[in-house]
């Protein structure tokens, strides 16, 4: 006898954490991170786009927001069964606690640390087509991601542990209040025990990442066995590995960050006088720049004593150099990849070249003079190009406006030698030798 | 078997019962001993914090109470919306408008009156009006959301949008940013104090209107 055919495959049950992970509070948790940190970022957003390793900075300082939220929704997930009523249900049924707890939790985790790596792709996408140079920054990526989903799970425990209705906005503040004061705080161990700290302008070494995962994990896994574990003594594994990561990085302080080594090399334009040089970290700005400073350089063509280049190299300019103006932090001078005030750029660039180390004595009224007609003939700034001057009463004004036109007016050759004359003298930081206007 | 408010009545059986009053049934159902508490600790831990913060020396140093007491004020009275017998409540014949508009408008003054002196002085930057301001602000936002999400979720919202604006307001400047980021301007701001007063007007009348979205067992 032929068997009826098998036409209807047994059907089986879907796996709880997958009812859990598309139903219920877990997506919108993952919602609730994706867009409070899109909020933070779309308005810092003048901050980061278009300079990688400030995107990775301000995405990783995002988590000062969204490890608190992901904190108080595991919270909110954690009393579920209290506020249903379920609790004595769930103890009839022959699932073990653990299974039980990390059906209801890992959900919430894994959307919160969705909602995360979500936000910094879209931050990395909106950063990409204004990008200068320099190379994606993912190092603390993982590490993030793992704190996300340790938050939520350390919520989710004091969520079961602690019957209020406040537990979680009150988790979620405290939380936000706690990394705050990490962030200033004056001892090293505690700045690198803080999943948030960042360090300007320098990048991690290559094991923070992972070392934070485990310090982070490790205790969000030890609170898990601690609250639903039939065998107790397992929490002594993930929190003798979060121990052991925590003393690491909390002996390593400091150390914990390094320079980052492009932003020691600089490209320069060595076809004019000064060079123009900028940071490797935004190579294409070179260009921008190069323009932005050609009405300087062409005025200065044939002027002798001047720096050699405008340099932007990280530490101090070295003795035959000007620093070039800030183009970090991003958000002032420079948006997007482009500079937002040429001239005002312009302006700081000629004030770089009259030297600013020289002591306060030198600056008397003849140096101040001299100066203010050199802006105003090289580069004018917006109160200058009105014609306006700082003087003290007509007189002075006058006086100050005589000065210009009459740098101004002078024959081309005159000029060149009066220049040279007065870059030679502001080097030398000697005011009597400021030749007279 | 008649009881009338807050009277001393006698049963069928000859035993004498005391009632309570309408209102004092109203307050201990929706748990407000343990909000005038939990209120009373936020303000403590305003007073505390703004001992720490040596704000004599700039005033600016006090923006993390300005922003977050009053946020965590708006989720103790978010969270005493919560009804545990709403469907109760529903076939009642007494209009609930004025007792909810009651509920949130005095929990609002109040929770402003006792976090306000954790910040005297600097009016005109952030001192005494701002804390009102986002008080009003962050309890409206918080009352929206128990419409609309159920009170004992109403924190969410506010929490999410105060903490997100706190990050990224720092070189917001200009008319628009005194709009989107009322809880960081300072207190003299008129348009912040247009953004708070309109979202806790319309929290206020939506609640009072609506009250707080069923919950039951659910969620």
């Amino acid at each position: 006898m032929a068997l009826p055919a098998a036409s209807q495959a047994p059907v089986r049950a879907p796996h709880p954490l997958r009812a859990e992970a598309v139903r219920g509070f877990a997506p919108w948790a993952g919602a609730a991170v994706l867009l409070t940190a899109g909020t933070m970022l779309a308005a810092t957003a003048d901050r980061w786009q278009g300079d990688w390793a400030a995107t990775a900075t301000e995405v990783h300082t995002a988590l000062m927001i969204t490890l608190p939220l992901a904190g108080a929704a595991g919270c909110w997930q954690g009393g579920r069964e209290r506020r249903r009523g379920t609790e004595e249900l769930w103890g009839t049924t022959v699932r073990p606690p653990l299974a039980r707890l990390l059906a209801a939790a890992l959900p919430v985790a894994l959307w919160a640390a969705v909602g995360y790596v979500a936000v910094v792709l879209l931050a990395l996408l909106a950063t990409w087509p204004y990008v200068q140079g320099d190379r994606i920054h993912p190092a603390l990526l993982p590490g993030d991601t793992v704190a996300m989903a340790a938050a939520t799970l350390i919520g989710h425990v004091l969520g079961r542990v602690a019957p209020a209705r406040l537990a979680a906005p009150l988790l979620g503040v405290a939380g936000f209040l706690g990394l705050g004061t990490t962030l200033g705080a004056r001892s090293a161990a505690v700045r690198a025990l803080s999943p948030v700290t960042s360090s300007l302008d320098e990048l991690p070494v290559w094991w923070q990442s992972g070392v934070m995962a485990v310090w982070t994990g490790g205790l969000a896994l030890a609170a898990v066995l601690a609250c639903a574990a039939r065998r107790r003594v397992t929490v002594l594994l993930p929190l003798a590995a979060a121990l052991t990561a925590g003393t690491l990085l909390a002996q390593t302080g400091d150390g914990l960050w390094r320079p980052d080594p492009l932003a020691r090399r600089q490209v320069c334009d060595t076809s004019v006088t000064p060079a123009v040089c900028v940071n490797a970290r935004y190579a294409g700005m070179l260009p921008q720049v190069r323009d932005t400073l050609a009405g300087i350089t062409g005025k200065l063509e044939g002027v002798r004593n001047l720096p050699a280049r405008w340099a932007d190299h990280a530490g101090a300019p070295h003795a035959d150099e000007a620093q070039l103006p800030g183009i970090t932090p991003l958000g002032w001078s420079t948006v997007r990849g482009r500079l937002t005030d040429p001239q005002e750029f312009a302006w700081e660039a000629v004030t770089a070249l009259e030297g600013t180390d020289c002591p306060e004595s030198m600056m008397t009224e003849r140096v101040l003079w001299a100066d203010d007609a050199v802006e105003s003939y090289l580069a004018p700034n917006a109160l200058q190009r009105k014609g306006l001057v700082p003087g003290d009463g007509p007189a002075e004004e006058r006086r100050l406006l005589a000065a210009r036109a009459r740098l101004a007016g002078m024959p081309e050759r005159q000029r060149r030698d009066w220049l040279s004359a007065y870059f030679a003298a502001r080097a030398g930081c000697d005011p009597k030798e400021v030749p007279a206007l | 078997m008649r009881t009338t408010h807050g009277r001393t009545v006698r049963t069928t059986h000859g035993r004498t019962v005391r009632t309570a009053h309408g209102p004092l049934l109203y307050a201990r159902s929706r748990a407000l001993p343990l909000t005038l508490a939990a209120l009373a600790g936020t303000a403590l831990f305003a007073v505390w914090a703004a001992g720490r913060l040596d704000a004599y020396l700039d005033p600016g140093r006090r923006v993390p109470i300005v922003a977050l007491a009053p946020l965590l004020a708006s989720a103790v009275i978010g969270t005493s919306l919560y009804s545990a017998s709403d469907e109760l409540d529903r076939t009642a014949v007494r209009p609930w408008w004025p007792r909810r508009l009651g509920q949130l408008t005095a929990l609002a003054a109040l929770a402003a009156a006792l976090v306000a002196p954790a910040v005297l002085g600097h009016a005109e930057t952030f001192g005494a009006p701002a804390v009102v301001r986002n008080t009003l602000g962050c309890t409206g936002i918080t009352a929206a959301a128990a419409v609309l999400l159920g009170a004992r979720l109403s924190w969410l919202p506010a929490f999410a949008y105060v903490t997100a604006v706190y990050l990224g307001s720092a070189t917001a400047h200009g008319r628009a940013a005194a709009v989107w980021a009322w809880p960081m301007q300072p207190g003299a701001q008129r348009g912040a104090w247009a953004v708070a007063v309109a979202a806790f007007a319309v929290g206020a009348v939506l609640y009072a209107v609506r009250g707080a979205r069923p919950e039951g067992s659910r969620a």
